[in-house]
């Protein structure tokens, strides 16, 4: 990996006694981890725990009740402006159901961020947003428009997306719910690549298992009863040596009522 | 941060180096250099020297693959020295041969292929909006014949949201509408000495037309849009589908109760447009020296049981038809969100054209029936 040096000492994220909820409810307390460079972690945790929340603080979109954000070292809770701007074009983010613009083509969607910050000429933007597509293997889908696509072509797509501006830290919002298992388990390909050749760093929202298996470098665990994080740690490791029925669980996928019988 | 470069070097080959770091933002200059000296040396053989190229990004990979790809004669090709393997594997699982062809938007259609689209929507519009109507009169129908099976709770949920919480912009257009042809019909009547007759032409406008025309306006923009957007976000989040496949009908499960309290809400509205309508006229008629008794005199004999009932009767006509209109709009929702946002505008102009045409149907009818 020597293409991806960095100057940056600082890990990617940085998060720092987070509190997020809405209003009076509070979903997450206190909560603290760092995303380093080149790292793959997942956020994973029961439906209504506050993952998709969480992913919205980090980019910046929702303020949180308490708490910091770091990109690259500097907060993107307290950033205004043109500062805030800055730190979120160093994110790509794939919103859950790809957030594709309807009134562009599939192939126009992915340039959009080209012709919006870069002065590159048109044919070269047009390959780059080629590649990127092919890359997500929607190569045959470039000039459709967003209404005939189906829901997992719209993710991958909106993840060639999140890559065009060169964005090193990819936010996925759940990126292979949905899918057939191939084509997700070509997606967990393609991120395990991108890591691979070109340092990516990606934070990654999902409860899906084997995906979680094959990416996650480490994964965090929140809880919607506890209002925590749980769990930190490699996969493979919570489900075989957590202490935490909990954690067990949701990597064993047991019912609740088998955990009862478990505990009694 | 090293600046990315490009260096051309001279002698029998050209060489191109490329430096530093190469993201989006940097990309734009470099790759336009790198592609001229390709374009200037067109026989000649071009070496890319990678070997201090510290980072690229996606559009760096796309230049380095741009450069490989580009077909040149024998003996001048380029050659990519010094890559990093993991780089030169990402330009490498690219085949040249699937970006052979540039890339075209979808061609816009021509004007006869349009309004060939159009007529042949126009005539499927009809079409549906004739078998709508069937399907609403048939479970109207089926209502009046057997009212257990209406949704109650249903019917007044709209005619709450449709009727009370319409009130205040009802009263507001009513009384300003009473206001303004009082005092238009005032400024002519005044030179002619024939201000008495100002309530007359406030009362009978105001009830055979203006407050059942002012009210279904105002209900076709609040509410048939909003049904048609409520129905058509149903219909997109496949909840629509869900009511047919339990075996239900949609149209008695979502339309009968919308088309029931429309029929009942709008002639309410109306009647609140007229009596607004007629106080504001008689507001008016103060600044004219017609005191409220002698305006109200005046009002008794200049407007008759049968004003006041074609009023109603077109009110519930009107109420009937936005409704129809908003709900079956709403169910003919393509796919997407700007589907939605296409059904409600639709709906609030097709009301509203439908409004004066069988206004104009009416007075016709009146007319020739003297009513």
């Amino acid at each position: 990996m020597t293409v991806s040096v960095s100057t940056a000492q600082a890990p990617a994220v940085s998060v720092r006694n987070l509190t997020l909820g809405y209003g009076t409810r509070v979903l997450l307390e206190n909560a603290s981890f760092d995303v380093q460079r080149s790292e793959i972690l997942v956020i994973l945790g029961g439906s209504g725990s506050g993952k998709s929340s969480l992913m919205k603080v980090l980019i910046g979109l929702y303020r949180p009740l308490a708490g910091d954000v770091l990109i690259d070292g500097k907060s993107i809770v307290t950033a205004r402006g043109d500062e805030k701007a800055r730190l979120q074009r160093k994110l790509g983010v794939m919103y859950q159901s790809g957030a594709l613009f309807g009134s562009m083509t599939t192939l126009e969607n992915v340039r959009f961020p080209l012709d919006e910050f870069t002065d590159i000429a048109l044919p070269e933007k047009n390959l780059t947003a080629r590649m990127l597509l092919r890359q997500v293997e929607m190569g045959y889908a470039e000039a459709l428009m967003p209404a005939e696509l189906s829901g997992g072509m719209l993710k991958r797509a909106g993840i060639a997306r999140a890559m065009a501006l060169g964005a090193d830290i990819l936010m996925l919002d759940e990126p292979s719910a949905g899918l057939d298992p191939i084509t997700a388990a070509n997606l967990d390909r393609t991120i395990l690549s991108l890591r691979a050749n070109l340092g990516f760093t990606f934070v990654v929202v999902t409860h899906e298992l084997n995906s979680i298996f094959t990416i996650a470098d480490r994964a965090i665990m929140l809880d919607a009863r506890s209002r925590a994080i749980i769990a930190t740690g490699a996969p493979a490791k919570l489900r075989d040596s957590s202490n935490d029925p909990r954690v067990r669980q949701f990597f064993n996928r047991e019912p609740d009522a088998v955990l009862r019988n478990a505990e009694i | 941060m090293t600046a990315a470069r490009v260096a051309p070097a001279a002698g029998d080959g050209a060489t191109i180096a490329l430096e530093g770091r190469i993201t989006a933002y940097t990309v734009a200059p470099i790759w336009r250099a790198a592609l001229r000296t390709l374009e200037r040396n067109p026989a000649r053989p071009i070496v890319v020297d990678a070997s201090r190229l510290e980072y690229v990004d996606d559009t760096g990979i796309a230049l380095i693959f741009d450069l490989r790809r580009r077909p040149r004669p024998q003996g001048a090709e380029v050659t990519i020295e010094n890559l990093a393997p993991n780089i030169a594997a990402l330009v490498e699982g690219y085949d040249p041969k699937d970006f052979a062809e540039s890339y075209r938007r979808p061609p816009p259609i021509g004007i006869a292929e349009h309004i060939g689209r159009a007529t042949a929507s126009v005539i499927a519009d009809v079409r549906t909006m004739i078998g709508f109507i069937g399907e609403c009169t048939a479970a109207l129908w089926r209502a009046v014949g057997q009212p257990r099976t209406v949704r109650l709770a249903g019917v007044v949920a709209v005619a709450a949201e449709a009727g009370a919480d319409a009130v205040p912009i009802v009263m507001l257009i009513g009384f300003l509408m009473g206001v303004i042809i009082a005092f238009e019909i005032g400024l002519v009547a005044q030179e002619f000495g024939a201000v008495i007759y100002v309530v007359n032409g406030v009362g009978v406008a105001m009830l055979r037309e203006l407050g059942a025309l002012m009210t279904a306006i105002v209900f076709a923009g609040r509410t048939g849009a909003a049904f048609a957007a409520q129905i058509g976000t149903q219909k997109v989040n496949e909840e629509v589908n869900a009511i047919v496949t339990f075996g239900l009908d949609p149209v008695r499960f979502l339309v009968l109760p919308r088309l029931l309290a429309s029929a009942l809400v709008v002639p309410l509205l109306s009647v609140l447009a007229d009596v607004i309508g007629i106080f504001g006229g008689a507001l008016v008629m103060l600044s004219f020296d017609i005191g409220f008794l002698q305006y109200y005199t005046q009002l008794l004999g200049a407007v008759h049981t049968k004003d006041f009932v074609l009023g109603l009767v077109k009110a519930t006509v009107f109420g009937l038809v936005i409704a129809a209109i908003g709900c079956q709009r709403g169910l003919a929702t393509g796919a997407g969100a700007a589907a939605v946002g296409r059904a409600a505008t639709s709906t609030v102009v097709t009301s509203i054209v439908w409004i004066v045409v069988l206004d104009g149907l009416f007075t016709v009818l009146t007319s020739r029936w003297g009513v």
